[in-house]
């Protein structure tokens, strides 16, 4: 039975069960008073006739049951048969099988992947209780602005301060000091967020006792932390799932804590993945009214209370803000507190990629989909005999469009299958290859929702590109083309414009993909080759956490990194060895400057800031420029120096008189003045931007943290030197452990992993469609070969030159081909104006990029037309003309 | 169509009903009795045989019904067949004569 019919039965079946039944009884019961009729007719009394018509039709119900069998049996039997004939079809067509389904795993695969990241990253719900009614306060706050906010607000039931930085810190166990990641937040950040512990409990106000304030100038309090939580991953990791973890003791910076909780398998904080959570107590720092004024190191988290928006939220912090700053405008407060919600905060700026890859990704499917509609329909054109005899022969049209349907289903759920298969394994690669291209709360897979979609986006590829070849079917005039006794391979005209039209199509969005591919891989060159300030070539880097019990004071750690540097400079293979706060491209820190004579209420200008030692600039080969770098002189309890970036120079001393000025830094107008003894090179801080920020040095013997990162130059590779270095080391004090030792590109490298994979992305997506578009224009050629074989041999045997057939064939495809170039001018435009805001030291219409693409697929489009139009030109007029 | 059913009554069955159809349509009681008439009375199928015979043809495409008002003024479901059935006339004809041939031909030897 055809299948629209056969829909409409399989509807009426589910949907209009009582339809049915009722025609089923009025059946019976027909059939029941024709019997009964009968009966009389022959000679019964109405009583009799009645009771003998009952006997022989049998009990109803039965009867109606056996033909509900029937029925499901019989439908079953020809879709089956149906579904028999196209699997015998693909294999007698292996290859454009395969390219069938390879196109549609890589189509609907890549949507699938894409979808998923999408979702989980836009829209699936974040491991927090009612996600939408939390707001993250950011900007770096300061202690005082969060004590503020906290006492003055209305607008939340709930505010809880957390760093918004993970620590690197060290634990230790019995196989020896390792390291690992805590954060610290405040007792009620848990509460705020609504989770709780899957196993214990998490910080309650009794906690509130543990105290310490990181990132601070020095430390304001010990370390009181004396309850921790660990995380799912960690607890798994670390202690195997042991279900006895509750009261533990675990040493974190070498204090034994003890384990109070163990919390959900899918949390994940605003602050990225840790192991363990700490308490920390803001009094200590409040305590100290400047520091707590000065320094900027928390964000917060705030659940609104019922009733509030977000908006009156956002209106209410800045109001508070506002009024702090007039109270106290000589703190460098020029970081703003934004009030955003956590999502969006959360969520950061991946969105914009992440649409345009589904962009991207739609269009590679919607190419494949053309792709196959064309291929179908060449397909169906050589089938049209077969299809013309079976019409013939009684097959219902609409049967054929069945059939075709069907063929079109299989491939495509075959494709999807593939696909899903596919994107699972993207899915997978993006995660262990650009962990952080992605935020942290993004599940990466492919979760029963995406299945549906996808599955849903399979069918209805399959309907979308097998219903072209179905509406040919339609309009066969079977008769005509038995009677014409040609090999019935003539298109009809009606899908040659269609053929055409496809391939126009695929060629306009090929060229707008290609251009955007182009674009986002010029503009990543140009950031990663653009120079960055310094020589990353050949340095050894890694990070040293010094405990604050075994250094408590800044002679201790300045004495022990001398005597550090000393050992390592000695090592066969090293030229250089420096230390300094952070690497080059990560620095975090940002203080105020003020010029010395300048007005003390005057709005600071903030600028990075690094403590780094004597050799670091030798050891990086930034250039300097004017006056010195530091050296021994710069001691602690001498006058403080600074050394300057250039940009920092020229911004603040555009006569160029900066060497012997002095400034402050921070905000109290009594801080110490510090003299400029140097200028050095810029370095380019964020890779993306191509003006480097300006930037001020310190010595680290005058200021020294107890997170260290070293720097080493070295001769040969790098890495070879590790084993040397952590032997140093551990001569030095056996309690140190190195960390993240790796090479300076390859730490500078990982940054910019989240910027490649768009780019990286959005090539392969160019590729694809490239190839796509390609086999569609050979396609096209080829069955216009194909369909006027005949006329090309008759032509050749009257002497036609091949140069003319290849006009012939010409003219007819690329007009088709010239539409599509043009709407793809078209769509390069809106590509353009799309990713302006992600490129990167270009114009947006970089003639090259643009070029290129154009270029690429015009030369791709010759190629694929070269063949079928040099085989046109071999046709034997002896086998063309011979009929059938 | 190979597999249609396991029994050999079922397929002699389907080939009664469309040999009965041929000339006219009929309703489910006429077609048992044309099926009585040709077969000479040898075979008298029972509505709890023909009427999931009948609706099984119709699911495979072969018959057509409409409701029609019968001999007597009572609406009836008639049957018609399709072209493809007489189609299937022809391969069902053939198909029981390769049977009735080889059964022969067994029982001979």
């Amino acid at each position: 039975m055809p299948l629209l019919p056969r829909i409409a039965s399989l509807w009426r079946n589910l949907v209009n069960a009582r339809r049915v039944e009722r025609d089923l009884d009025d059946e019976l019961h027909s059939a029941f008073d024709l019997l009964v009729d009968e009966k009389i007719a022959a000679g019964m009394s109405r009583e009799h006739a009645r009771r003998a018509a009952t006997l022989e039709i049998g009990r109803v119900d039965i009867v109606k049951e056996q033909i509900r069998a029937a029925r499901a049996g019989a439908g079953m039997d020809s879709l089956f048969q149906d579904i028999r004939h196209s699997l015998r079809l693909f294999r007698r067509a292996p290859g454009f099988t395969a390219i069938a389904i390879v196109t549609l795993a890589l189509g609907i695969g890549g949507n699938a992947a894409i979808f998923g990241a999408l979702k989980s990253v836009l829209l699936d719900a974040l491991p927090y209780a009612d996600a939408s009614r939390l707001m993250h306060l950011g900007g770096l706050l300061s202690a005082d602005t969060v004590a503020e906010i906290a006492q003055r607000q209305r607008s939340f039931e709930s505010l809880a301060a957390f760093a918004p930085v993970t620590s690197d810190a060290t634990y230790g166990s019995e196989e020896g000091a390792r390291s690992t990641r805590i954060a610290w937040v405040e007792p009620e950040f848990f509460h705020t967020l609504g989770v709780s512990a899957a196993l214990g409990r998490t910080f309650g106000k009794e906690d509130s006792t543990s105290g310490l304030a990181p990132f601070s100038d020095g430390q304001l309090a010990p370390d009181t932390a004396r309850v921790v939580l660990v995380t799912h991953a960690a607890w798994e990791h670390l202690f195997a799932g042991d279900p006895d973890v509750l009261g533990r003791d675990v040493r974190i910076n070498g204090i034994p804590r003890s384990v109070i909780g163990v919390l959900p398998p899918d949390f994940i904080g605003p602050m990225g993945a840790a192991d363990f959570y700490l308490a920390f107590d803001l009094s200590p720092v409040i305590a100290h009214p400047i520091i707590a004024r000065r320094a900027q190191w928390l964000a917060a988290v705030g659940r609104l209370r019922s009733g509030i928006t977000s908006a009156d939220a956002q209106r209410e912090v800045a109001h508070i803000w506002a009024d702090l700053v007039s109270k106290y405008p000589e703190d460098s407060r020029s970081l703003n507190v934004t009030t955003t919600p956590l999502r969006d905060a959360m969520a950061g700026d991946t969105r914009t990629p992440l649409v345009l890859l589904m962009a991207s990704a739609t269009l590679v499917l919607l190419i494949a989909c053309a792709n196959l509609a064309g291929a179908l329909l060449s397909r169906s054109i050589s089938r049209h005999k077969e299809f013309a005899i079976r019409v013939a022969l009684g097959a219902g049209r609409v049967r054929l469009v069945r059939q075709l349907l069907t063929e079109s289903t299989i491939l495509a759920l075959a494709g999807g299958a593939a696909g899903v298969l596919l994107a699972n394994t993207m899915l997978a690669l993006v995660r262990d290859l650009a962990p952080s291209a992605l935020p942290a709360y993004a599940d990466l897979s492919l979760d029963p929702g995406a299945m549906i979609v996808t599955a849903l986006i399979a069918v209805c590829t399959g309907f979308g590109f097998g219903v072209a070849p179905a509406f040919a079917v339609e309009r066969l005039d079977a008769q005509a083309i038995l009677r014409d006794g040609t090999r019935g391979t003539s298109e009809g005209r009606r899908s040659r414009h269609l053929r055409g039209a496809l391939v126009a199509a695929q060629i306009a969005l090929c060229a707008g993909l290609l251009a955007g591919a182009g674009l986002l891989t010029r503009s990543l060159w140009k950031m990663t080759t653009a120079p960055l300030g310094f020589d990353l070539a050949g340095v050894l880097t890694a990070a040293i956490r010094l405990p604050s019990h075994d250094y408590p004071t800044p002679e201790a750690r300045v004495q022990f990194l001398e005597q550090l540097t000393d050992r390592l400079r000695v090592l066969p293979g090293v030229d250089t060895v420096a230390t300094a706060e952070s690497v080059p491209t990560a620095v975090r820190r940002r203080v105020g400057v003020a010029i010395e004579g300048s007005p003390p209420k005057a709005a600071q200008r903030l600028v990075l800031f690094a403590a780094v030692s004597d050799d670091y600039f030798r050891t990086l080969r930034i250039p300097l420029r004017e006056g010195r770098t530091f050296d021994p002189q710069d001691r602690l309890g001498a006058p403080t120096t600074i050394v300057l970036s250039e940009s920092m120079a020229h911004r603040y001393w555009p006569l160029g008189h900066a060497i012997g000025a002095r400034i402050r830094l921070g905000a109290n107008p009594n801080s110490p003045l510090r003299t400029v003894v140097g200028i050095v090179g810029d370095v380019r801080n964020d890779p993306a931007r191509p003006e480097a920020e300006p930037m001020a040095y310190m010595s680290t013997r005058q200021t020294t943290a107890p997170f260290v990162r070293l720097l080493i130059r070295t001769h040969g590779d790098p890495l070879a030197l590790v084993r040397s270095v952590e032997h140093e080391l551990a001569a030095l004090d056996r309690g140190l452990s190195l960390d993240q030792a790796m090479t300076l590109r390859a730490q500078i490298g990982e940054e910019f992993a989240a910027r490649r994979l768009p780019a990286m992305l959005m090539v392969v997506f160019a590729a694809l469609t490239l190839l796509l578009a390609s086999v569609g224009v050979y396609g096209m050629f080829t069955s216009m070969a194909v369909a006027r074989e005949q006329e090309f041999g008759i032509r050749m045997a009257l002497g036609s030159r091949p140069g003319a057939i290849v006009a012939l064939m010409l003219r007819q495809g690329a007009g088709w081909m010239a539409i599509g170039l043009a709407g793809g001018a078209l769509g390069m435009i809106v590509v353009v104006r799309l990713l302006r805001n992600l490129l990167y030291g270009l114009q947006p219409f970089d003639p090259v990029a643009l070029g290129g693409a154009v270029a690429v697929l015009a030369g791709c489009a010759t190629v694929a037309l070269l063949i079928p139009v040099h085989h046109a030109t071999r046709v034997d007029p002896m086998i063309a003309l011979r009929a059938e | 169509m190979a597999d249609r059913g396991t029994s050999l009554l079922q397929g002699t069955l389907d080939l009664l009903i469309i040999k009965a159809l041929t000339a006219a349509e009929l309703h489910g009681l006429g077609v048992s009795r044309r099926i009585e008439q040709i077969t000479g009375g040898t075979f008298v199928v029972q509505p709890g045989s023909l009427f999931p015979a009948l609706h099984r043809l119709e699911e495979a495409g072969w018959l057509n019904s409409t409701w029609q008002p019968s001999e007597n003024n009572r609406r009836a479901k008639y049957y018609t067949l399709t072209r493809a059935g007489r189609k299937q006339l022809g391969e069902e004809t053939a198909q029981w004569n390769r049977i009735a041939v080889a059964i022969a031909r067994a029982l001979e030897a």
